[in-house]
């Protein structure tokens, strides 16, 4: 019936689907949302419209202004009334907007003429798929080529009351009441942009980590955020992991009980909280679509599907593009660029492949992280650290001064390849608007940035960013980079 | 008393009949395409803050009008296959419907004034 179902309607899949329908194809977009355990659910548009970048970046403001607001004073604000937050004021505009691009998304589906089904893709043999909507109706609809977008859920622990009282990022941003003293249980960049937030409107946040944080990021810029927000009042439980979530009281948030064990020894955890938000990782969307039946093959340990580099599983008709990519980056933009790209190497005479390379990337915790390129560890691992030549400085933002917050926290750094030119192969900036300033270095980045060049640039006073065109120490010279003073 | 800005509940709001929300598509078709009296729709949207605004504004001057027109109010959200099928892409969309044709129509946000010449050039007055 169709050129092309795509089984997914976040960024990857609508973003296919668009270009494909404006080639002029014949184009069907299936989405779904499986409920999560607690009952919560949310429209059109994928993780990051609904339970993602979006509401994420919106909170983590809120938090931000809480800070700007006690900031003001020092800058002359005179105001009587004790500032307070209120979570359902902020949910309910949140949750509006959110409303407004999921229609948007479903205006624009029917402006490009792609059918859009609100229902639960599976394949059930070659070519050919049943979709199961929200009453259980079932239709069943063929195409010449199948693109998965089906993306992520979050993961549980496992271990009991996990299901039936703890919450994950699917459920936090549509809360409808606020989450009071919170356990966020994981170390990934959801649960330290999580715990950021709600520690900046101002609840009791307590972080417990199994090991690391932010694996597979720089761990040297890992570290400070942590130690950042442990400054700032958020309580880190190291080297522990629940077994048991038990329910105190019922209500709204109710009281949990929250028993955790040690992992090097037999030590004992027990508090209470009125929210755990578990944020130990995502799993792939693609055990229950059928695959086996079509002979697409997954990597079994994370469910997550190999493709080559022009996005084809090993079923030469079916595609995937986005977060259950195996070995991909899990970011809107890349999911969007791959879908586009797919939809015009197939339709549109182009053979331009997604560049996976010096893809940029922000973490919006307390104090934001923002790189493009290798992190340290993993450019001495490729280069040798004989090889490479890093610059690093710390910084102090000039409107941070007044308020007098935070000197000798904000790092930036680059790594060099000393072989080639010194070519900056790893940039890392820590310090506000993260991703403001690491958006246009990621060019620079693209078009073979090196240290001389950075030199050569002029910076903009008194910015931020201008760190990068002065930095002259280096970590071999090990010369301290501490401020002192103006 | 104050007007209900989007009741989703059965019954009328305080425009004294002259005010519904569509059940459905059938019912759409009963008391909007097939009535004999001209009827406003108003497209909304819960998330939709200046629909809030439009909505008591518009059923005060329809209530205004002593039952000469009438006003369906559709969530479009809960009718997606409704708002599809007459094109709204922005809310609120008030459409002015005679005999089951569209002949006017409107997107965003009007004055009391504006609201009561456009029910007027709708009536015939």
């Amino acid at each position: 019936d169709y050129d092309l179902i795509i089984i997914g309607g976040g960024s990857g899949g609508l973003a296919c689907s668009k270009e494909a329908a404006a080639l002029g194809k014949k184009v069907m977009v299936l989405d779904y949302v499986v409920p999560t355990p607690l009952g919560t659910s949310w429209g059109l548009g994928g993780t990051c419209v609904n339970v993602g970048c979006i509401p994420k970046k919106l909170m983590h403001q809120a938090a931000l202004l809480g800070q700007a607001l006690q900031d003001s004073r020092k800058y002359g604000w005179q105001y009587e009334e004790q500032v307070k937050h209120n979570w359902g004021i902020m949910v309910e505009a949140i949750q509006n907007y959110i409303g407004s691009l999921n229609w948007g998304y479903r205006v624009s589906l029917r402006e490009k003429s792609v059918t859009y089904l609100n229902s639960y893709g599976e394949f059930i043999e070659p070519h050919k798929i049943k979709a199961t909507n929200r009453k259980g109706q079932v239709t069943y609809h063929t195409a010449e080529t199948f693109v998965l977008a089906t993306g992520e859920r979050p993961r549980y622990l496992g271990i009991p009351g996990d299901k039936e009282y703890c919450i994950t990022s699917d459920d936090l941003f549509s809360l409808p009441y606020c989450p009071g003293k919170t356990l966020v249980v994981g170390a990934s960049y959801v649960a330290l942009e999580c715990a950021g937030f709600l520690a900046g409107l101002g609840l009791d946040v307590t972080v417990m980590v199994r090991s690391i944080l932010l694996r597979g990021f720089d761990q040297e810029m890992a570290e400070r955020i942590g130690a950042h927000m442990e400054t700032h009042g958020v309580k880190f439980i190291r080297k522990f992991v629940p077994v048991q979530v038990e329910q105190l009281e019922e209500g709204m948030p109710g009281r949990l009980k929250v028993t955790a064990k040690s992992t090097e020894g037999p030590e004992i955890f027990e508090e209470e909280y009125n929210t755990v938000l578990i944020a130990i990782g995502r799993d792939a969307c693609t055990r229950s679509i059928g695959l086996d039946t079509i002979g697409v093959k997954i990597n079994e340990k994370n469910g997550k599907v190999p493709v080559n580099d022009e996005e084809q599983t090993n079923v030469p008709y079916v595609y995937a593009i986005g977060d259950i990519l195996d070995g991909k980056l899990e970011l809107t933009p890349v999911a969007i660029q791959a879908g586009k790209l797919l939809a015009r190497r197939l339709y549109g005479g182009s053979s331009t492949k997604c560049d996976y390379i010096n893809v940029p990337t922000t973490v919006f915790t307390p104090l934001e992280y923002g790189s493009c390129g290798l992190a340290e560890e993993t450019a001495i691992e490729e280069y040798g650290k004989q090889n490479l030549e890093v610059y690093h400085s710390l910084f102090w933002p000039l409107e941070w001064t007044v308020p007098s917050r935070d000197n000798n926290t904000c790092y930036a750094k680059i790594i060099c390849s000393k072989q080639d030119n010194n070519r900056v192969i790893g940039f890392h900036v820590l310090g506000p608007n993260a991703g403001e300033v690491t958006q246009g270095f990621a060019a620079a980045i693209k078009c073979g940035l090196t240290k001389e060049l950075l030199d050569e640039t002029i910076g903009i006073h008194p910015t931020c960013g201008e760190v990068f065109t002065t930095m002259d120490i280096t970590k071999s010279s090990g010369q301290d980079i501490t401020q002192r003073g103006c | 008393g104050p007007l209900a800005p989007h009741s989703r509940a059965f019954g009328t709001s305080a425009g004294c009949g002259s005010t519904f929300n569509v059940q459905d598509g059938s019912d759409f078709q009963d008391r909007v395409v097939n009535n004999p009296k001209p009827v406003v729709v108003d497209f909304h949207a819960q998330w939709c803050g200046p629909c809030k605004i439009l909505g008591p504004r518009l059923e005060k001057v329809v209530a205004k009008q002593e039952g000469k027109v009438l006003m369906a109010k559709v969530d479009i959200d809960d009718h997606t296959d409704l708002a599809i099928e007459y094109e709204v892409s922005a809310v609120p969309t008030v459409l002015a419907m005679k005999n089951g044709d569209v002949v006017d129509k409107f997107v965003g946000i009007k004055d009391e004034d504006q609201l009561e010449a456009f029910l007027k050039k709708l009536i015939g007055a």
